[in-house]
C-alpha cells in the first residue's frame, strides 16, 4: 500500500507539479532543460546497471546512446516512421548492436573490459563521423521530426516533456525490477566475485551480456528521445566527453542505486543551469560538486558500493591470473 | 540403488608450465561418503578441488561426478549438477546482506531469467526466499539475515559460505579448510554441523590441516603430496602409515623440498 502510495506521488510530481512549476518559471528553454535531465536519467539509470549492479566498468555508453539516435533520426527523416516506432526499433537496434560489439569483450575482465569500451565507444563515433553517405557525417542530421500524432498533439515543449517523462517512468520501472529483484542479485554477485558467482551455479557471461542488451536498449531509447526532441544531431553529441559525464552522474549519485542515478543526473546537469547566474565559474563549482562528493561520499549519495571498491577489483582482477592476463578463462 | 562412486577422479593431471601440481591422481568419493584430504603445504590440494570443480581444466584425466564425465563442462554447470564448494579464502560477498548472499546460491539451483524478474513472477520468487530461509535457519543465520556481510564475525562468515553453497541443494560438498582460523570450540561446533548434513545424506569432500578436525569427522582420508596420492584409508591406517609420516615430517631433504 505504502509502496503503491509513493509510486502515485512520483507519478503526480512528475506529470503534473514539475510541469506546472516549469510553466510558472517560463517554459520553453527550462522544458528543455528538464527533457535534457530526462534523457540523462535514463542513460545513467541504463549505464548504472552495467557498471553499478553488474560491476563492469563501461565508458563507451555514448557511442551505443549514438546508434540509437542515427537509427531513429534515420528511420524518421529516410523512411518517414513515426515515434512510436522509431523509439523501440531504436532500442532493439542499439540492444542488437551492444550484443554484437559486447561478444568478443565479455570475457575480458577489470580495466581491460573498461579499455575495451572505450574503444567501442571511439568506433561508433568515428563511424558516425566518417561515414558520410549513411550518416552525413559531421554535417549531422537536421530536421528529424517531432514527437507528433496527427489529430491529436504536435510537436511542442511540453509534448517533448511528457514524452521523456513518460520514458524515465518506464525506464525506471523496467530497471528497477530487474535490479530489485533474485536476478538483480545474481548480476550484483558477478560484481562482487564473478569466479564464486560461478561456483554457486551462475552463468556469469550470460548475465553480463544481458545487462549489456538491457542497458543498451534503453541507451537506444535515450538516444531517440535525444533526436525527436532536439530535432538535429550529430557524431559531437556522442563523444568520448558524455560518457565520463554518464560515469560522472553514476559516481556523484551512487553506484548501483537507481535513484542515485536520477540525482547524479539532476545536479550534474541542473547546477550548470541554477548557476547561471554566476557565469563561467559556475563550471568551477559543478567540478568542485564532483570533486567533493568524491572524497567525502565515496559511495555516492544513494550508493550500494564504493567507486574506490569497485576500481580496486577492475584494477585487482586484471593482475589475478598472469597466464591469462586481462582474461577470464 | 546404484553402486558407482558419487565422484570419481580419474588420473587427473595438471600442470602449470614446468610444475606438475596435480600428477595422476585418482580417487573416489562414495555417496553419503565423508572424505578427507590432506598433505602437506603445497601439495596440490586446492589445485586438484579446483580441478573437480571445473575451475581449472585438466592437462589431463577425467573426473566423473555421478556416472557422467564432467571434465569439459564449466563450473557453473558443474555446480548446477549438484557439486558444491567453499574457498579456502573465505569468499563471500561483502556488499551484500547476508539473506541475498545465500540467495546466490538458490538462484544456481533456480536458474535465473531477466524475464521473471521484468514480470515479477511470484511463484519462483517464493522458491528462491523459501530455499534461502530454510537453509539461514539450517546454519543458524536467520537473526542476522539483514547483515552486510561484512559485518559479521570471522566464524559467522564461514557458516554463510556453507550455507550459500547449502541453497545450491548440493548432493556433494567441498568444504577447503572449513575450520582454519576458528577456535576450538567453534571447530568442534562446525564439525557437528557437518556431521549432521552429511546424516542427511550428503556427501563431503574436504581439505583440513587439522588433524583432529578430519580424524573425527572423516570415514576416510586421502593423503596428497607434491601432487601425488601418496596414501588412502581410514584415518587409523593413514595415521600409523610410514609414508605419510615421511611426507609430513620429512625424513630427508630431498622430501622437504618437493613438499614445499
Amino acid at each position: 500500500m505504502r509502496r503503491k502510495l509513493s509510486i502515485l506521488v512520483i507519478l503526480i510530481a512528475v506529470l503534473v507539479v514539475l510541469p506546472g512549476i516549469l510553466v510558472a518559471v517560463g517554459g520553453g528553454y527550462w522544458f528543455r532543460v528538464a527533457t535534457t535531465i530526462g534523457v540523462f536519467i535514463i542513460l545513467t539509470m541504463s549505464a548504472n546497471l552495467i557498471t553499478g549492479t553488474t560491476g563492469l566498468m563501461s565508458i563507451g555508453h555514448a557511442g551505443f546512446y549514438g546508434i540509437g539516435a542515427y537509427t531513429a533520426a534515420l528511420l524518421a527523416t529516410n523512411l518517414h516512421w513515426p515515434f512510436y516506432l522509431t523509439l523501440p526499433a531504436a532500442g532493439v537496434v542499439t540492444a542488437f548492436f551492444g550484443i554484437l560489439l559486447a561478444l568478443p569483450t565479455m570475457r575480458l575482465i577489470g580495466i581491460y573490459f573498461a579499455v575495451a569500451t572505450l574503444g567501442l565507444g571511439e568506433i561508433i563515433h568515428l563511424t558516425l563521423l566518417n561515414w558520410v553517405g549513411f550518416t552525413r557525417g559531421p554535417m549531422g542530421i537536421s530536421a528529424i521530426p517531432g514527437i507528433a500524432l496527427d489529430g491529436l498533439f504536435s510537436a511542442s515543449d511540453i509534448v517533448n516533456y511528457y514524452a521523456v517523462a513518460l520514458a524515465v517512468v518506464v525506464a525506471a520501472f523496467a530497471l528497477g525490477r530487474l535490479t530489485h529483484s533474485y536476478y538483480g542479485n545474481a548480476l550484483r554477485a558477478v560484481r562482487e566475485d564473478d569466479q564464486c558467482a560461478a561456483s554457486m551455479g551462475l552463468n556469469v557471461v550470460r548475465l553480463k551480456i544481458q545487462s549489456f542488451a538491457f542497458a543498451c536498449f534503453f541507451a537506444g531509447v535515450a538516444g531517440a528521445l535525444w533526436a525527436h526532441t532536439t530535432g538535429y544531431i550529430s557524431p559531437a553529441d556522442f563523444r568520448f566527453s558524455e560518457s565520463i559525464l554518464i560515469l560522472a552522474m553514476m559516481v556523484v549519485g551512487g553506484l548501483g542505486s537507481l535513484p542515485g542515478a536520477i540525482v547524479g543526473a539532476v545536479i550534474l546537469l541542473g547546477l550548470p543551469e541554477v548557476l547561471r547566474p554566476i557565469g563561467d565559474y559556475r563550471m568551477i563549482v559543478v567540478g568542485a560538486v564532483m570533486f567533493l562528493s568524491i572524497l567525502f561520499l565515496p559511495r555516492g549519495v544513494l550508493g550500494e558500493t564504493s567507486v574506490l571498491a569497485v576500481m580496486r577489483r577492475q584494477f585487482g582482477l586484471a593482475w589475478d591470473n598472469v597466464k591469462h592476463l586481462g582474461w577470464r578463462q | 540403488m546404484t553402486t558407482t562412486p558419487l565422484l570419481e577422479i580419474r588420473n587427473a593431471t595438471r600442470r602449470f608450465g614446468g610444475l606438475l601440481a596435480v600428477d595422476d591422481f585418482s580417487g573416489v568419493v562414495q555417496r553419503g561418503e565423508r572424505v578427507g584430504l590432506i598433505g602437506p603445504n603445497g601439495a596440490g590440494k586446492t589445485t586438484l578441488f579446483n580441478l573437480i570443480t571445473c575451475f581449472t581444466p585438466l592437462s589431463s584425466g577425467s573426473v566423473r561426478f555421478d556416472d557422467s564425465d564432467i571434465s569439459s563442462l564449466k563450473s557453473f554447470e558443474v555446480a548446477r549438477l549438484g557439486m558444491a564448494r567453499t574457498f579456502q579464502n573465505l569468499r563471500v560477498m561483502p556488499n551484500l546482506s547476508v539473506f541475498d548472499n545465500v540467495s546466490i546460491g538458490a538462484l544456481g539451483a533456480f536458474g535465473h531469467s531477466p524475464v521473471a524478474a521484468l514480470l515479477h513472477r511470484r511463484g519462483y520468487a517464493e522458491d528462491i526466499s523459501r530455499r534461502t530461509w530454510e537453509v539461514l535457519e539450517r546454519a543458524g543465520l536467520q537473526d542476522v539475515a539483514g547483515e552486510l556481510a561484512a559485518n559479521l564475525s570471522y566464524g559467522k562468515r564461514k557458516y554463510l559460505e556453507i550455507a550459500r553453497a547449502l541453497a545450491l541443494s548440493p548432493r556433494l560438498l567441498i568444504l577447503d579448510e572449513p575450520a582454519a582460523g576458528l577456535n576450538d570450540t567453534e571447530t568442534a561446533q562446525l564439525g557437528q554441523f557437518v556431521r549432521q548434513l552429511s546424516d542427511e545424506g550428503l556427501s563431503l569432500l574436504l581439505v583440513e590441516h587439522d588433524m583432529n578436525f578430519v580424524m573425527n569427522l572423516c570415514e576416510r582420508v586421502m593423503v596428497m603430496a607434491s601432487g601425488r596420492k601418496i596414501a588412502d584409508g581410514t584415518p587409523q591406517e593413514i595415521s600409523r602409515d610410514p609414508i605419510v609420516l615421511e611426507a609430513y615430517l620429512g625424513s630427508d631433504i630431498e622430501n622437504e623440498g618437493e613438499a614445499a
